[in-house]
């Protein structure tokens, strides 16, 4: 376990030299070169940051191999080879024929290019050094190293809102939260791992840009915007929180000059720059999600005007003014419902929606219920992925409440909304994990501060004062040895945090989950390789045209691994195809067959979990076919058609009838039962991976029979020979008779 | 443009209104907001959105050997699972560790006399001790 111990030793030896930071920052203050002290400080810190984060993000490459992790990022890895491949005009006309037959999908314009382009200019940049790296290795590494840049943009940011030693505290926790971990694995190849980092340096630059109110600011925030639009779908968070922010500082009384520079150069240019990504296009004009940001810059349009006007008219011509502007305002208002209604401005799309109404998925759309990440949260969630900070959240944020001004603000509402929606959906932790990071880092730093400060100046007092001071000190002194406590507890409570963190990422979130692992009471280790056991077997044995239907968990892995057409993916843009894939699955065999040739299917892939024990089975999934199959054909499948008559979903005999008939149940448990229209093709070591061959109509139109059981229908008894007794000469059918003597006559022509 | 004004009281008698900001309409001070901030938080983190969506039982109940059923307050070894007390129970320690730490921070203020600063100080850091080390042992609990 020597990454254990040396990324621990790490993060220790960065909470220290913090605490020193803060307490130093005031001893050294008299001294010479303080400011020299403390970049050194600084700079010492962030870097022990940015290597302990890296080297706790390498349990899954140390201990397999350097593989890209699950599903999406499989496809971020194929995407971003073929744009090293072929260049990057190419990558975003790319026409991708294996996806989806037989629709296709255009890549180019249904994908967020910013994780290609960047890891595609790092190998771009190494290899003109000579630097002969492949791209797969900067894949896989690709999120750990952008950890360490999260965790300076963190640094900037608390520093910016609060103070440097918070922001030291802040850098310290983001790099190794868990949270934050979960996604940034070494391997974890997805979107989620820079764009934390580009929300958060895009945060940064706001608050920069409203303190300081330059245009400069806010166009490197509308620029760092734009990098965070290419990079993720998230970028949805900034593009309304920053005009809340704007629209509270409004309420609040806190108009600036400062204020409107920077939101109206940030809003302009950002949205131009964000209409230039072509997966967005003109959904920022268009959408009701993007709506509030051009609302508030309106409103802030108004209020400016309003603020000049008032000191240029007199109060009667205000009040009139103020009747023109009301009419209008709801003249435009009217006009926006209207272009909603008409169906130009969209109205919000489902996975937002669902973030409001959060009954919503569950009830309409079911693909989006069926991923595990868009769970909503449990308490146990919040706990295993912040530990100590999920108490501290609150301190920060009294703290910041209670000193409140424009940047507070900005951090206030960034942390109750982002509470909020990781309450919605497990997935949004992430967002979550920064602001946590930075009030807790806001805590913490005050905190030791006050009780190191209480000490130095008692001390101080105590050397210079009387024979009353002393007896004063001595009643004081438990205090001083109750404060020393609380500072060991503090630091005790941060050792477990680490301790905690190095453990989850171990433990939890440093599978590939394409290898698995399974461990022995002895301690040995059991590799199961069977997914890419069974993607190699499709790679070498299967046509390179053969079209695979799977399950869309898989449909990446495939298309990725074993280089074949798939029929759905892991991008869901397409609900009745999936359906139709679902209910394949989910009717029984012939219905199935028919489902199955008018889509052209070569190969059925299922996984199967019943021989070891893997849990995360498409039987475990099949209800979410069912559920996704029934939202499209209602009339033919139906979900309690899956459960027993007392209510039970249950895979053995007793279960019913019409689950026993299905493909699924059929294809995962073959050998228990039997098919017809299908044959096994090929079963993985572990069993993990079946696939099955669908037959040709001529295969199974004639069934064949077992020799035993072959009956000849024939009576040789009623064989009626020609040759009679008295004719014995056998004859020849439609033998031409030959006349002697004569000729052939010919037809003259 | 005065005549349009007047346009609909040719028709229209103006009621006779006094409208007043009512009292309790002012600006909140920034402890009522914290508390609101703190109260949304504790059933937040206690997955109280979870509670609605899924609609767990408050209490789980298992049975054991001899066939009584016992109720069970954790929904073990489900890590993304779990029952409507244990949520508001872990997240009422969640926030009685924040609560702590402010404590903590409350001491600080020269006027408290110096008992008063001791027995804060232990309040504080008990409470924040006592909900780290229940949240650790409930975590335990549930995982496999």
């Amino acid at each position: 376990m020597l990454p254990n111990k040396t990324s621990v030793i790490n993060t220790r030896k960065d909470m220290f030299p913090d605490k020193k930071s803060t307490s130093k920052q005031m001893k050294t203050s008299t001294l010479t070169n303080a400011a020299g002290l403390n970049s050194l400080i600084t700079f010492t810190v962030l870097l022990l940051a940015w290597i302990s984060g890296f080297a706790s993000r390498l349990f899954a490459v140390i201990r397999f191999e350097s593989i890209i992790h699950e599903f999406d990022p499989w496809f971020n890895y194929r995407a971003t080879a073929y744009m090293v491949q072929h260049g990057f005009y190419n990558f975003l006309n790319w026409f991708d024929e294996r996806a989806w037959y037989p629709l296709g999908r255009i890549v180019g314009g249904t994908v967020y290019p910013g994780l290609m382009i960047t890891s595609g200019s790092i190998h771009y940049i190494l290899h003109s050094l000579n630097i002969p790296v492949h791209i797969r290795d900067i894949c896989v590494f690709l999120a750990p190293i952008f950890s360490g840049l999260t965790a300076i943009s963190t640094y900037l940011l608390t520093k910016e809102i609060w103070s440097a030693g918070a922001g030291l505290f802040a850098a310290c926790f983001i790099a190794i939260v868990p949270g934050y971990i979960s996604r940034s694995v070494a391997g974890s190849y997805d979107n989620e791992g820079i764009a934390i980092f580009a929300l958060q340096i895009t945060y940064y630059l706001w608050v920069k840009s409203v303190k300081t109110g330059s245009i400069f600011w806010a166009s490197m925030t509308a620029l760092s915007y734009f990098y965070m639009v290419s990079a993720w779908g998230g970028y949805v968070f900034i593009i309304n929180l920053i005009p809340l922010h704007v629209f509270a500082l409004l309420i609040m009384n806190r108009f600036s000059n400062r204020l409107f520079t920077s939101y109206t150069t940030f809003y302009i240019l950002g949205l131009l720059l964000s209409m230039q990504i072509p997966f967005v296009g003109f959904q920022p004009i268009r959408t009701s999600e993007h709506m509030a940001a051009g609302g508030v810059f309106g409103l802030l349009i108004f209020v400016a005007t309003l603020r000049h006007l008032r000191t240029v008219l007199t109060k009667s011509e205000m009040k009139y003014f103020g009747g023109v502007v009301a009419v209008i305002a709801a003249i435009l208002l009217l006009i926006l419902i209207c272009l909603t209604y008409a169906g130009i401005v969209a109205p919000w799309s489902g996975r937002f929606y669902s973030l409001w109404d959060t009954g919503y998925a569950k009830i309409h759309i079911p693909i989006i219920a069926s991923v595990s990440e868009h769970q909503p949260t449990t308490w146990f969630s919040f706990f295993f992925d912040l530990h100590i900070l999920v108490t501290t959240f609150p301190v920060g944020l009294w703290y910041c409440i209670k000193r409140i001004n424009d940047e507070r603000v900005f951090v206030i509402l960034y942390a109750i909304s982002a509470v909020y929606f990781a309450g919605v959906m497990v997935r949004l932790m992430l967002t979550l994990t920064p602001v946590v990071c930075m009030l807790a880092g806001i805590a913490f730093s005050d905190l030791l501060e006050l009780f190191f400060k209480e000490e130095d100046s008692e001390r101080d007092r105590s050397n210079n004062g009387s024979e009353e001071e002393s007896e004063e000190e001595r009643e004081r002194s438990p205090g001083v040895n109750l404060r020393n406590g609380v500072v060991i507890g503090a630091f005790v409570l941060m050792m477990m945090f680490t301790l905690h963190c190095t453990w989850i990422t171990s433990n939890a979130y440093s599978s590939p989950s394409i290898v698995l692992a399974s461990y022995s009471n002895d301690g040995g280790r059991a590799i199961l390789d069977d997914f890419r056991e069974a993607y190699y077997w499709l790679a070498q044995n299967t046509p390179i045209d053969a079209r695979i239907m799977s399950w869309w968990d898989y449909g990446y892995q495939i298309a990725g691994m074993a280089n074949r057409t798939t029929l759905v993916d892991n991008n869901t843009w397409n609900n009745s195809h999936i359906a139709l894939v679902g209910k394949a699955m989910s009717s029984n065999e012939s219905a199935a067959y028919e489902i199955m040739t008018s889509l052209d299917v070569d190969y059925v892939l299922v996984i199967f979990g019943g021989m070891i024990g893997y849990s995360g089975d498409d039987v475990n999934k099949f209800l979410w076919m069912v559920r996704i199959a029934e939202g499209e054909h209602p009339q033919d499948i139906r979900e309690s058609d899956y459960f027993t008559e007392r209510g039970e979903f249950r895979v053995d005999s007793e279960g019913s009838p019409t689950l026993l008939n299905s493909l699924m149940y059929k294809l995962s448990y073959y050998r228990f039962g039997e098919l017809t229209y299908l044959e096994e093709a090929y079963t993985t070591e572990h069993w993990l991976v079946r696939i099955y061959r669908v037959k040709k109509p001529n295969e199974f139109n004639r069934p064949s029979i077992p020799i035993s059981k072959r009956i000849v229908a024939r009576n040789a008894n009623s064989y009626v020979s020609k040759k009679t007794p008295r004719r014995k000469k056998g004859y020849i059918k439609g033998r031409p008779t030959i006349i002697k003597g004569q000729k052939p006559q010919r037809k003259p022509t | 443009m005065e005549y349009i004004y007047r346009l609909p009281f040719l028709a229209l008698e103006v009621p006779n209104l006094k409208l007043k900001r009512p009292s309790w309409f002012v600006k909140p001070s920034a402890m009522v907001v914290f508390s609101f901030i703190l109260l949304s938080y504790f059933l937040v983190t206690g997955g109280i959105i979870y509670d609605v969506i899924v609609e767990p039982p408050s209490v789980g109940s298992t049975t054991d050997e001899h066939g009584h059923t016992r109720p069970v307050a954790f929904m073990p070894y489900r890590v993304n699972g779990q029952y409507i007390m244990e949520g508001l129970a872990s997240s009422f320690l969640f926030t009685l560790g924040g609560i702590g730490f402010i404590v903590l921070d409350q001491t600080h203020s020269p006027s408290t006399p110096k008992l008063n600063r001791i027995l804060l100080i232990c309040v504080g850091f008990i409470s924040v001790i006592v909900s780290f080390i229940t949240c650790w042992i409930f975590m335990r609990m549930k995982l496999p």
